[in-house]
């Protein structure tokens, strides 16, 4: 088997060379989590000792999968892979699952695997170790997920909580539209759903896993040999596993079925949505998603800075481009402050416009420090679904890891209904919002920021408006 | 070395040797479904083969002959101790000929076929119904907007899938085909059925219609088949016919209550 693939390796080195390009996909090893330099910076014994414990626990690269006790995987983990061997009791607490060899093996069973599910069709964006990092990765906006935050945005279950396996499978069944995460209903049996939903929640425990040891290294003492001996590490997986196995008492479900959209409840929707309801508490929609839902409220970065950052050349370069536009804003700023006074700006008059600006960036990151972009509520696109249910749960709960807050119980379920209402009409009806500005002091909004001269609008995927009419068919129903 | 010409013939032999076995394994012939490996489902499909077969006959016909005159002229001209060469300008008579006869069966073959292109490319032999969807080809899927029950495009009752196009077979249809709108969301794709025999492009900035018909429910495939990225592979849908109309329709309504979904069934039965 190995050698069979290291000849397709060889032929296919050969006729690559030959292009004259040659395609890395890279080792086939974990990498380790960033915040185990920054964290444990002067502890190298605490390090390896978080290597070890994670190798243990998992097992020590991608070939070799431990599936510790209380992971809570169904089957313990079995269809991870598809060759087994058991310990034979020398280690009781876990059990392999080899990959890729065909030796000692009492026997196959015949399945591919989540790994050799997850390698053929998810690696390549979301990475051996499921930290989003595969070749293809830079390439997409927004970025494929990093799992081993244990942070995943389109859930049913309450703010915070771990996705259901339900919710992983419709992820992976149908994708998120309006990202790059394809549909795979077509491509998957039944069975493998479940193999390549086993190896993601296996890749996040892990993820999660080793942040908590790193988090417990960084209070252990240098010294200390039992810091994360075998009883601690096991605890802290427990402690990461238990919320994966309580995700399904968390599901939330509205309490009151989605009443009928009628002009009334979408009229009430576009109150709270502007902040112009006379009774009750009020929401700031505005802010971010802007007065028209285009997604370009004042709190986010302007969408032509955003689209030159994220958009204007490679990725790897988004820092120097912010620097640069952060500059150029900057200036721009003080000469409308100072009227056109013929003074070049000091460094020290940069300075605060400069941190306002970089501020505002920095407020436009999500938890994995990737910007971020409201949605444009005109376009009828829903990365977590259509279903009124999923857009109930977005706007009740909000979306883990971004800007997106909760707004349950701030709104009763009757008011979030009312929102769903109004944004499910509002691609049917572009009028909708005609004419509605900002609520007249919006709460600690930052000033707008210049508009820079070039237009990039059409760096998106897809056209920002809505999709043209056919000709032959009415525009609202 | 005569012998070469030996194996020019074995080569030949082996050529059409595969081509009269194709017909007979379900596997090298066309892509049809595999309980009637014979049968095309569709009607633009049998007009297709049998151009294709027209063509396959023609090209065949003349392969066998040129190669038979090949391989003869090499086995009995071959080069001789002592012989010696002639030269001469050429035969006119031969050129034209030579020119004339594959000229005329181009002209043949693009004149026969001119109906059945028509039919299945010109936007006015487009059937004059409404439309069964919008497809949006963008890497790495198919998006599918069905103009669910008022058979309208962009109205609230649309029905949104991907990977999952359906419709009803033609006989229950007066002989209909379904269209639908072709766009890409991004790069160039090919809109491909491979049972049914269509295939199109979906070409960035532009909304092609595209009309398929097929006389047998059941599954088929939709395939993308222009290399569109590193994902390519994964633009492939599931093609649904179905066997008439009220089938269809309580598909769609099926799907429609799902798409309009607001509450957990039952929240207790959780995960599986
Ligand atoms: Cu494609």
């Amino acid at each position: 088997m190995i050698s069979r693939f290291r000849w397709a390796l060889i032929a296919g080195t050969v006729s690559l060379a030959g292009c004259g390009e040659m395609f890395d996909p890279g080792p086939l090893e974990y990498v380790d989590s960033p915040s185990l330099q920054t964290e444990l910076k002067d502890k190298p014994t605490m390090q390896a000792a978080v290597r070890k414990a994670l190798g243990n626990l998992f097992g020590p690269e991608p070939r070799e999968i431990h599936v510790p006790v209380g992971s809570g995987l169904p089957m313990g983990g079995a269809r991870l892979a598809s060759h087994r061997h058991f310990d034979d009791g020398a280690k009781p607490q876990a059990f392999h699952v080899a990959v890729g060899s065909s030796t000692s093996t009492p026997g196959t069973i015949p399945i591919r695997g989540g790994f050799a599910l997850y390698r053929e069709h998810c690696l390549h964006c979301h990475g051996v170790s499921g930290a989003g990092d595969g070749p293809t990765a830079p390439f997409l906006y927004p970025r494929p997920r990093d799992y081993r935050k244990g942070i995943f945005k389109f859930t049913s279950t309450n703010t915070g909580q771990k996705p259901t396996r339900s919710d992983l499978e419709k992820t992976i069944r149908y994708g998120l539209h309006g990202t790059s995460m394809p549909a795979f209903d077509a491509m998957l049996t039944e069975r493998e759903f479940q193999q390549v939903i086993d190896y993601v929640i296996f890749l996040s425990l892990r993820g999660e896993t080793e942040l908590a040891l790193i988090g417990e290294a960084g209070i252990a003492d240098e010294k200390d040999p039992n810091a994360l001996s075998d009883e601690v590490s096991g605890e802290i997986l427990r402690a990461v596993a238990n919320k994966w196995k309580s995700a399904d008492s968390q599901v939330m479900n509205p309490p009151i079925p989605k009443p009928e959209s009628t002009p009334e409840s979408i009229q009430r929707g576009k109150e709270l949505f502007l902040g112009l309801n006379k009774t009750g508490n009020k929401v700031d929609c505005t802010s971010c998603h802007g007065p028209q839902a285009l997604g370009n409220g004042p709190s986010f970065i302007s969408q032509d800075v955003f689209n030159y950052v994220v958009f204007g050349g490679d990725p790897s370069t988004r820092g120097e481009r912010l620097d640069a536009e952060a500059e150029r804003i900057a200036r721009k700023r003080f000469e409308m402050a100072n009227h056109g006074s013929a003074h070049e700006p000091t460094a020290d008059e940069l300075k605060p416009l400069l941190a306002q600006i970089k501020k505002q960036w920095e407020d436009s990151l999500d938890d994995w420090k990737e910007p971020l972009r409201p949605a444009n509520l005109n376009r009828g696109v829903y990365k977590g679904g259509r279903r009124p249910i999923d857009i109930y749960w977005r706007v009740a709960k909000g979306i883990n890891g971004a800007k997106m807050p909760a707004h349950v119980p701030t709104l009763e379920p009757e008011k979030v209904w009312d929102v769903v209402n109004f944004v499910l009409a509002l691609p049917y009806e572009p009028k909708l919002l005609e004419g509605a500005t900002l609520p007249a002091a919006p709460p600690t909004s930052a000033p707008k920021v210049a508009q820079p001269k070039y237009d990039l609008s059409n760096t998106t995927l897809l056209a920002d408006s809505p999709p043209p009419a056919d000709p032959k068919a009415g525009n609202t129903k | 070395m005569r012998y070469w010409s030996i194996l020019f013939a074995l080569a030949a032999v082996f050529s059409i040797g595969a081509f009269v076995y194709a017909p007979f394994s379900p596997d090298w012939w066309l892509p049809n479904s595999a309980n009637e490996p014979y049968h095309a489902v569709s009607k633009f499909g049998r007009e297709i083969d049998s151009l294709f077969l027209i063509i396959l006959w023609i090209t065949g016909i003349v392969f066998i002959g040129t190669q038979i005159a090949l391989v003869w002229v090499s086995w009995k001209y071959i080069d001789k101790p002592g012989s010696v060469a002639t030269y001469f300008h050429g035969s006119q008579r031969l050129e034209v000929i030579w020119t004339i006869i594959p000229a005329a069966i181009l002209v043949f073959i693009a004149l026969y076929q001119m109906g059945t292109w028509a039919e299945i490319k010109f936007r006015s032999s487009a059937p004059k119904v409404l439309p069964l969807a919008e497809v949006t080809a963008r890497q790495f899927q198919w998006v599918i907007r069905y103009a669910g029950p008022d058979g309208k495009l962009h109205t609230t009752d649309d029905l949104h899938l991907v990977n999952d196009l359906h419709f009803v077979k033609s006989a229950e249809k007066l002989e209909k085909p379904a269209l639908i709108w072709l766009q890409s969301g991004d790069v160039l794709h090919s809109f491909f059925l491979p049972q049914l025999r269509i295939k199109q492009d979906a070409v960035p900035g532009l909304k092609i219609p595209v009309w398929f018909d097929c006389d047998r429910a059941g599954q088929y495939e939709l395939l993308c088949a222009e290399l569109c990225g590193w994902g390519h592979y994964k633009m492939r849908s599931k093609v649904t016919v179905h066997e008439n109309q009220a089938d269809f329709d309580e598909w769609m309504q099926r799907k429609l209550s799902e798409q309009n979904q607001s509450q957990i069934a039952a929240v207790a039965q959780g995960g599986k």
